[in-house]
């Protein structure tokens, strides 16, 4: 029996033995609304900068790297040292089909949501099995593995130069008009990242996720079937990556493993989850635009910036416990505020 | 056949020698600190680049440059690694690994700004040149030198552990901190000592090997990987196990240099660390402590 | 017979934890679980709940055979547990700590997340948490994180609780208010209980049978008064003098 009910600000599904229930309080979504305001109105602003266009649409790439990030380590309790696994997977699968067999984008993603999905559930059972360390330790591994392989297997995945020539998102006759349209999508795209994980870790699931983080065997102990939680949190997660591997690969026309795989990268996505905020989605977002804005703003320095970048990160890092969002917003006490447990022993 | 087999026999003791040295340091700090040292490849680079800048431009001979190294290593991992981020982030296993990786990065690029892989760099630490020719191979002789000295440190740092009065301590510590504190041992200075003795073995590994191996400023990766490798197959902080996992890496790493393809030498290493993870994560020894 | 332990047997490496166990629990019944320490009490408690698996023997709950059940599985059919050294989700208020006990205990019929939120807050207003409810759980005082752990075996409406040494560490003014709290839980859920407890008084006064552990096997079984007076009982406390 289906029966949607709608009182003013409350909104409730009942279907069968599921229940669905929201309310909407505008108070608490004046802030987001502005920032949300304010980021589409900006690629508009800046339509003649191509080059700021593409700030937007990297930093936008980050975002959609680290909100499913600060996502999988709360909900499987460990860290995961190798995210760029997953979006090289998504990235190597968009280039590879679109060159070799002249698909477009919307023609690859089901692909890469396919790949994504079949590496997510062969690579899942690791994140019970394995306890904390080693299994950080395995997700460090595998992208150094990948890199080799691309070395190895050059005529495949031209490890030293990468994969070029991969089918553009959008083709509007016009390069302004391209990268403004390219920007906007990956706003999107975002914002769509955004609005799933932000309902999820409201919802009972996010209880589930706090709970297996906390304390794993006490939440055994009360009901909750672990594996289930982590395999799902896991699996979309790695989708999620996935999907910004196959945009990346799409919006800059090439792929190379040698810029997403080696550890470099790696700590720049974990930096903006832990520099951000650990583990707040929002943070997440600020620190990704962040590490953007500050790559860009380095350039100018000449080679030292490789020196600078990192030394500027970890200075961040030694001095914000609550990170960038906890300049924006003290921590409220009563807020969920995770801990990444490496070591579960 | 039987000629391989030589070859991989050789090399096996060769490779596995130098596995075994480059990987006590990061046994002792597994075993006594019970962390993970990612930032383990600044102590390579620190060695070699320490030296290089003390003769280049400070215009020292060999030994005065190399102890001035040594100084700089001790003052660098104790006041960049251990009391800033070991002794803070103890317990927040996170924080640590982290900032761990990001000073090594940073380490790593800041001497590939100064000394990018152009430089030239080398490091003429030859004991004895020249090559020797065993069975159906011609081998440098400095390599089996570095064979030689990677057993003759190994024992000696066995005898400092087990014969003398600091190593009996750092050993209780590593069983078990609190009741080494409960005893009278002063458990920081014993971390402290365990950080400096790890960092020996490492850096006569590097040293010796300098001449007959690439020196650029990414060396620290690979080294921290079979570090990485050889440590947890024999069992996170375990001597007994880091010695003879040290052998069987250096015999798989051989075998699929001569038998397959050496291009595949680091892939073959990358997946056997992937294997041992998965599947074996204890390691082949059995006990909880350094020896 | 709501729980039958048949032939239980326990080993870790040399040590022989549990050794033949055999006891039932009758529906609505308070039975006490005593013995010196490390009797092995613990150890049959977590091979109820799922966390151990026995070497040998059975255990049969409400008419099936749970032993080689995981532990979800097993909260699922109505077994809950409350540990020694209370552990709480630290990092979470009591409310959602509760909350956590409702969604996931048994299927309940139409269950949104307010709802459930609503029910863990009756929880603990029954414990007497409610004002606390928004308090971290790292924040909260023994005694509260006892009752927390009551309050939470209680969400997942079980048919048994098994409570492990709630009166360790109270003082006399706690203790009293804990056992009216157990008192009025049987009242007002009707629960089973199978209380490890080392507080003798307690024993005495609020439970109708009791079972004796001592090195892991079962030396005695009856009314806490006749137990008392057991000789074999006796000479596993206090010593052969005694007997």
């Amino acid at each position: 029996m289906v029966k949607i009910e709608h009182k003013r600000a409350h909104f409730l599904v009942h279907l069968g033995n599921f229940k669905f229930e929201h309310t909407i309080e505008p108070r608490y979504w004046r802030n987001p609304l502005i920032a949300i305001a304010f980021l589409f109105i900006l690629p508009a602003l800046i339509a003649g900068r191509a080059d700021m266009l593409s700030l937007l649409t990297t930093a936008n790439i980050y975002a959609l790297i680290a909100i499913p990030l600060a996502w999988q380590m709360v909900g499987i309790g460990r860290m995961n040292f190798g995210p760029q696994f997953f979006l090289a997977i998504g990235g190597f699968t968009a280039s590879l089909l679109s060159i070799h067999f002249h698909w477009g984008p919307w023609q690859t993603l089901p692909c890469v949501l396919v790949m994504g999905l079949i590496f997510g559930l062969l690579l899942s059972p690791f994140s019970t099995l394995a306890k904390g360390l080693y299994f950080s330790l395995i997700t460090l591994v595998l992208p150094l593995i990948f890199l080799e392989i691309t070395f190895v297997y050059t005529d495949i995945f031209k490890g030293e130069t990468g994969l070029s020539g991969v089918a553009p998102l959008i083709q509007t006759g016009s390069i302004r008009m391209d990268y403004v349209v390219g920007a906007y999508m990956s706003l999107v795209l975002m914002l769509i990242f955004l609005l799933i994980v932000d309902k999820v870790l409201r919802s009972r699931f996010g209880i589930y996720a706090a709970a297996i983080n906390d304390d794993e065997d006490v939440a055994r102990g009360l009901g909750l079937n672990i594996n289930k939680w982590k395999f799902i949190c896991f699996t979309i997660t790695s989708m999620m990556v996935t999907m910004a591997g196959w945009f990346a690969a799409h919006y800059y026309g090439n792929f190379a493993g040698i810029t997403y795989l080696p550890l470099s990268f790696m700590l720049k996505v974990l930096l903006m989850v832990m520099i951000g905020g650990r583990g707040e989605i929002y943070g997440s977002i600020i620190g990704a635009y962040f590490v953007a804005l500050l790559e860009k703003a380095l350039t100018f320095l000449g080679p030292i910036n490789y020196v600078v970048f990192p030394l500027i990160l970890l200075i961040l890092l030694f001095s914000l416990p609550e990170g960038l969002y906890g300049l924006y917003r003290r921590h409220k006490y009563k807020e969920y505020y995770p801990t990444i447990k490496v070591r579960n022993r | 056949m039987l000629d391989t087999l030589q070859i991989i026999l050789i090399y096996t003791f060769i490779f596995g020698s130098l596995y075994l040295l480059v990987t006590l340091g990061f046994t002792i700090i597994c075993g006594v600190l019970r962390i993970f040292n990612l930032g383990y490849g600044i102590t390579f680079l620190i060695a070699v680049y320490g030296v290089w800048i003390f003769t280049k431009e400070l215009g020292f001979g060999l030994i005065p440059a190399i102890l001035g190294m040594i100084i700089l290593q001790c003052a660098f991992t104790l006041g960049v690694i251990y009391f800033p981020i070991v002794k803070r982030y103890a317990e927040k296993e996170e924080l640590l690994l982290t900032s761990l990786l990001l000073v090594a990065l940073i380490v790593e690029q800041a001497i590939n700004y100064q000394y990018p892989v152009t430089a030239g760099v080398n490091i003429p630490t030859t004991i004895i040149p020249g090559s020797i020719k065993i069975g159906l191979t011609t081998i440098p002789i400095q390599m089996l030198v570095v064979a030689g000295i990677a057993i003759i440190t190994t024992i000696a740092v066995l005898l400092f552990l087990l014969k003398t009065k600091i190593g009996l301590v750092i050993r209780a510590v590593s069983q078990d901190s609190e009741s080494s504190q409960l005893m009278g041992a002063n458990v920081n200075v014993v971390y402290a000592i365990a950080m400096i003795l790890a960092v020996i073995p490492p850096t006569i590994a590097i040293l010796t090997i300098a001449p007959v191996w690439s020196i650029d400023p990414q060396l620290g990766g690979p080294l921290l990987q079979i570090a990485i490798l050889v440590s947890i197959l024999g069992g996170l902080g375990n001597i007994k196990g880091t010695i003879m996992a040290a052998y069987i890496v250096g015999f798989v790493a051989s075998a699929v240099a001569f038998l397959i393809n050496p291009k595949l030498m680091n892939l073959a290493i990358l997946v056997l660390v992937l294997i041992v993870l998965m599947f074996k994560p204890q390691g082949i020894a059995r006990s909880e402590s350094l020896w | 017979m709501l729980l039958s332990l048949e032939n239980v047997t326990k080993k870790f490496g040399g040590v022989v934890a549990n050794n033949n166990i055999s006891f039932s629990v009758e529906k609505g019944e308070i039975v006490g679980l005593i013995g010196p320490n490390g009797a092995g009490k613990t150890t049959v408690m977590n091979i109820i709940s799922g966390t151990f698996k026995p070497d040998a023997g059975k255990i049969v709950f409400d008419g099936k055979d749970i032993t080689s059940l995981p532990p979800d599985k097993i909260c699922q059919t109505g077994i809950a547990r409350t540990y020694q050294i209370p552990r709480p989700f630290p990092d979470l208020t009591a409310l959602a700590n509760a909350c956590v006990g409702v969604l996931c205990g048994k299927k309940r019929h139409a269950m949104s997340y307010g709802d459930a939120m609503l029910d863990a807050s009756h929880y603990l207003e029954f414990v007497g948490l409610f004002g606390k409810r928004n308090t971290l759980a790292r924040d909260l005082t023994l005694f509260e994180l006892r009752g927390l752990e009551l309050a939470r075996a209680l969400a997942t409406t079980p048919k048994l609780i098994m409570i492990d040494e709630v009166m360790a560490g109270l003082n006399p003014g706690e203790a009293r208010k804990a056992i009216r709290l157990i008192e009025r839980i049987i009242d007002e859920y009707h629960v089973t209980i199978l209380w490890i407890e080392h507080v003798m008084k307690v024993i005495m006064e609020a439970t109708d049978r009791v079972v004796v552990l001592h090195y892991g096997a079962k030396i005695a079984e009856g009314k806490p008064k006749e137990v008392a007076n057991d000789p074999v009982v006796i000479e596993a406390y206090l010593g052969e003098k005694y007997a």
